[in-house]
């Protein structure tokens, strides 16, 4: 399933990602304003900004919980402007939540499984998997994958919350990724958490692009090619990781006058 | 939108379970064996008032139990479908009205079954437009909409007077009407209901549904179409509900607007929600209690001195405390007193050494 | 209104074509060869006036039930019994004094007790489990309906109409022209006129407040948001109370209001459970004016439906809110 995703993403000139002009009103508030990005297929992106910049609101916007306002979007040269999550994510997009959004009623092995589940056939079938369904034991690596191995039965309320971050993103790891939005993965985690996360972004396929959205700079910069900043919804800046936390104005803005 | 915190551990389990046979308890068997020597221990009347109405009342609870609990749905129309299912049988077939158009069992049946398929797909779709607690309100008006109707209109529901005379069919030599196969035949389509609905909430569309319970943003964002998956779990539902209505008028051989009445369909979910809506057992157990509450309500009322038509008094009083003091119904509280026994027991086998 | 025009220009140009023809209707004489197709216009204007004053009626109930939504995410299925045991009440206090609008405070307070003990030894109790108080409502309204059927009776009860309120009056509204061409014209009872009189009175007097009072303006803040509201040091608490007091006493008061129209017997209280739920689905929850809004379509839907085809009056409203539902799902003045 991956190569053929590798495949796909290297195939032709088209963008991973490419916002034209999106801008969306919230009533009068204006949470993005004419958003213009360009990611590659296998780019590593971060975008920065302080809070109320727009960060969540343009993950919100790619996966399509709500159309923009005006503007389009199209993932791998097709338009999804106005595709429901559940065909952009059939289409290789996958999305981690800051706050982790996970089925506190089922185990870890069922969380995962229903990721893979998603986005394969057979999302309406009443026959329970076998012992050595394909499907189970993709969940079963994909579990391993993040170090959760020993409490995949556990039920997910009961779960520490690192335990929580990192099923989080073996959920996005599921079926064939193109390409993932991570949304403030390293939140509220200890520094061994953390470069276990910057491990496991670092080592993710090169054919898999991905945007994270970060405050910790630390993780962000390391895991990165490309800085987008972000400001009152628009895009302020863009370069690379050094231009960025050198940039004066950046770091008046955001950093706070002279980082690291 | 969950009722209670604990969800029974008969229904969550590890997807890779070969054979749920392999889990059903020694109760359960227990249980099992009783419900199928019972003819010989109990009277006629408590065959059909008591058991048989359980089993029917209690297969159409499941389908309640199925969308509320396992998917997060409340919907108030499921005594709607089973009472439609049930016109329709009266209506396809022969009945003493008379009328019918004249249809034989096993075209009548499979008719309404898919008639009530389609009822169900489209109050899904209507109940999906909205969220959370609204199921409850478009569905309670779904309810009433169809009993004031079935009231009101003569040309096909005969109105108030409703529809008599309906047969129950004779196949394979059976006079399926008689006490003990109509036991064995309400008893059968229960179990089938309820080790279907056991068995498909571990499945893909059962699993699917109750990440839609949980988090339906995520399930979107992880590829499935939620509101397509609802609607079809409306549809499944259905078909048990239906299953539900259609004995139910064969064991009385009529069925009028009372069926379907506002106070039906919310005995219903009362069944549902004492009996537990974590479980698919807790249907039959809810329905269990009905059915015995209002064959002895009477003659226990009077025996406190007290008016012997104050049944509903009872029911809602004892609907109030459960949603009181125990949400997650009568299992729930098994489940408590259970997990209570046991640590209470194996504190008393350590040394005495505590975390409490 | 002119924002409404500018976006729906289509939408517009229906309800205008509409609001023509329903002018044109009303008080234009009918042809008698219209009459032949379309049935007697007496037949007609009674139906629309029936259908606006039931729509006053509906209002009250609706009201009471889509502010207590509005600001405590209740949904109160006991709305119905407490439409029913104000209207008892009310019965038993104008059968006690002889004075019909005593009747009304004595709804009014029984009711609005009843929602204070609700609202302060249940829902408290059970903040921010939306599913759970419904399942509460939904069993009081058992025990209520229950008690109701023991103290009161399986009999209808009917309010007599004071007699200061008795009669019919003359409408400005044409029936027929005589061939010596004299109009006749509507002769309707003055009590629904008086009682839709004072729904439009409430309705405003509520809209008013919420809108331009102090108070009003907290419980609306309350609405958006309760936790900075209680961050604020307001009693949000006793806000509850008094909305929830408010509410059930408006459907007390609209008890009596059915026992004088109709009648009060069991089953009414599913009957105006059912008609809230119904208005407040079309007009929107949370939304004094879609109240208004969905009563009256609502009220003309059902008498409408019941004078030219009875055995199907139900089926009339109950597609009205399918296609609500259908194609703007929040209600007809709520924004999504």
């Amino acid at each position: 399933m991956d190569s053929v995703a590798q495949r796909l993403s290297t195939v032709g000139s088209a963008n991973a990602l490419e916002l034209r002009g999106v801008t969306r009103l919230f009533g009068a508030l204006a949470a993005l304003v004419d958003i213009s990005l360009t990611v590659r297929p296998g780019e590593r992106r971060a975008v920065l900004g302080s809070n109320g910049a727009g960060k969540t609101t343009l993950f919100n916007c790619i996966t399509g919980d709500f159309p923009p306002s005006s503007g389009t979007i199209r993932f791998f040269g097709e338009d999804v402007t106005f595709f429901p999550p559940y065909e952009r994510i059939r289409r290789g997009l996958r999305r981690t939540y800051q706050i982790s959004a996970l089925f506190p009623g089922l185990t870890v092995l069922d969380n995962v499984y229903l990721a893979v589940r998603g986005v394969s056939r057979g999302r309406y079938s009443f026959i329970r998997p076998r012992r050595n369904d394909t499907l189970v034991n993709a969940a079963e690596s994909l579990i391993q994958g993040v170090h959760l191995t020993p409490i995949k039965d556990r039920f997910v309320a009961e779960l520490a919350y690192g335990q929580q971050r990192q099923l989080e993103i073996a959920l996005a790891l599921a079926g064939a990724p193109r390409f993932i939005l991570f949304d403030e993965p390293a939140a509220g985690l200890s520094p061994t958490e953390r470069a276990e996360l910057v491990d496991i972004l670092s080592s993710l396929p090169a054919h898999i692009g991905y945007i994270i959205i970060e405050h910790d700079m630390d993780v962000a910069l390391r895991v990165v090619e490309r800085v987008t900043m972000m400001h009152n919804g628009r895009i302020f800046k863009e370069g690379s990781p050094q231009e960025i936390e050198a940039d004066p104005e950046v770091q008046e803005l955001y950093l706070g006058g002279g980082h690291g | 939108m969950a009722l209670a915190e604990s969800r029974a551990s008969g229904a969550s389990r590890a997807a890779t379970q070969p054979t749920w046979l392999q889990n059903i308890n020694l109760a359960a068997v227990l249980v099992g064996v009783i419900v199928v020597i019972m003819p010989v221990i109990a009277s006629s009347f408590v065959l059909t008032q008591i058991f048989g109405w359980s089993y029917m009342l209690g297969t159409i609870a499941l389908s309640l139990t199925f969308l509320a609990g396992y998917g997060g749905m409340v919907s108030l129309a499921q005594m709607t479908i089973a009472g439609f299912a049930g016109y329709l049988v009266a209506i396809l077939g022969v009945n003493g009205v008379p009328g019918g158009i004249g249809w034989p069992w096993w075209l009548a049946v499979p008719a309404a079954l898919i008639l009530s398929m389609i009822v169900g797909a489209a109050i899904g779709a209507l109940a999906v437009r909205t969220v959370g607690i609204y199921t409850i309100m478009i569905t309670l008006a779904i309810a009433a909409a169809f009993y004031y109707f079935t009231n009101e209109n003569y040309a096909i529901f005969n109105g108030h007077t409703g529809i008599d005379g309906i047969p129950t069919p004779m196949f394979l030599g059976v006079d399926w009407h008689a006490p003990l196969p109509s036991y064995y035949l309400e008893l059968g389509v229960a179990f089938l209901c309820w080790l279907a609905v056991s068995y498909v909430v571990r499945a893909p569309f059962g699993l699917a549904l109750q990440g839609i319970r949980d988090n339906p943003r995520r399930m979107a964002a992880l590829g499935f179409n939620v509101n397509a998956h609802r609607i079809a779990a409306y549809v499944f539902a259905a078909v048990i509900a239906a299953l539900g209505g259609i004995l139910l008028v064969w064991s009385y051989g009529e069925i009028a607007p009372g069926t379907v009445s506002v106070s039906a369909a919310i005995d219903i979910l009362v069944i549902a929600v004492v009996g537990g809506i974590g479980n698919p057992i807790g249907a039959f157990i809810g329905a269990l209690i009905y059915a015995v509450l209002k064959t002895f309500a009477l003659d226990v009322l009077v025996a406190f001195g007290l008016d012997g038509n104050r049944f509903r008094l009872l029911i809602g009083l004892g609907f109030l405390a459960i949603v009181f003091f125990s949400p997650d119904g009568i299992i729930g509280l098994w489940a408590r007193w259970r997990n209570r026994a046991r640590s209470g027991s194996s504190r008393a086998q350590s040394s005495g050494g505590g975390h409490g | 209104m002119n924002q409404f025009v500018a976006r729906r220009p289509i939408w517009s140009l229906i309800i205008a074509v509409l609001v023509i023809a329903a002018i044109w209707l009303v008080f234009a004489p009918w042809s008698s060869g219209f009459e032949a197709i379309f049935g007697r216009k007496k037949l007609f204007l009674n139906a629309v006036l029936n259908g606006i004053t039931l729509g006053g009626l509906y209002f009250l109930v609706a009201s009471g039930f889509t502010l207590i939504f509005g600001l405590m995410r209740n949904v109160n299925l006991a709305h119905g019994s407490i439409y029913l045991l104000g209207g008892y009440f009310g019965y038993l206090a104008v059968d006690a004094t002889g004075s019909w609008l005593f009747g009304f405070v004595a709804a009014f307070i029984v009711a609005a007790l009843l929602g204070v003990i609700l609202q302060v030894a249940v829902f408290r109790r059970m903040e921010g489990q939306d599913l759970r108080q419904t399942l509460v409502t939904i069993g009081i309204s058992i025990v209520l309906a229950d008690l109701m059927l023991w103290g009161f009776g399986g009999n209808s009860w009917q309010i007599q109409t004071p007699t200061w309120l008795r009669g019919p009056m003359d409408l400005p509204l044409i029936t027929a022209v005589k061939s010596s061409g004299e109009a006749v014209y509507l002769s309707y009872p003055i009590v629904r006129l008086v009682i839709f009189l004072a729904s439009v009175v409430i309705g405003l007097g509520m809209w008013l407040v919420l809108n331009r009072t102090r108070i009003g303006m907290i419980v609306r803040a309350g609405v958006d948001d309760r936790d900075m509201l209680s961050a604020m040091g307001v009693p949000i608490q006793l806000v509850f109370v008094t909305v929830f007091a408010f509410g059930a006493g408006l459907a007390g008061m609209a008890g009596v209001v059915g026992g004088t129209f109709q009648s009060l017997s069991p089953g009414e209280d599913t009957r105006f459970l059912l008609a809230s739920l119904i208005v407040v689905i079309v007009g929107g929850m949370g939304s004094i004016p879609g109240a208004a809004l969905g009563a009256v379509i609502i009220g003309l839907a059902e008498q409408i439906g019941l004078a030219y085809f009875p055995t199907y009056a139900i089926v009339l409203t109950f597609l009205i809110m399918v296609l609500v539902l259908a194609v703007r799902p929040q209600g007809l003045l709520v924004e999504r």
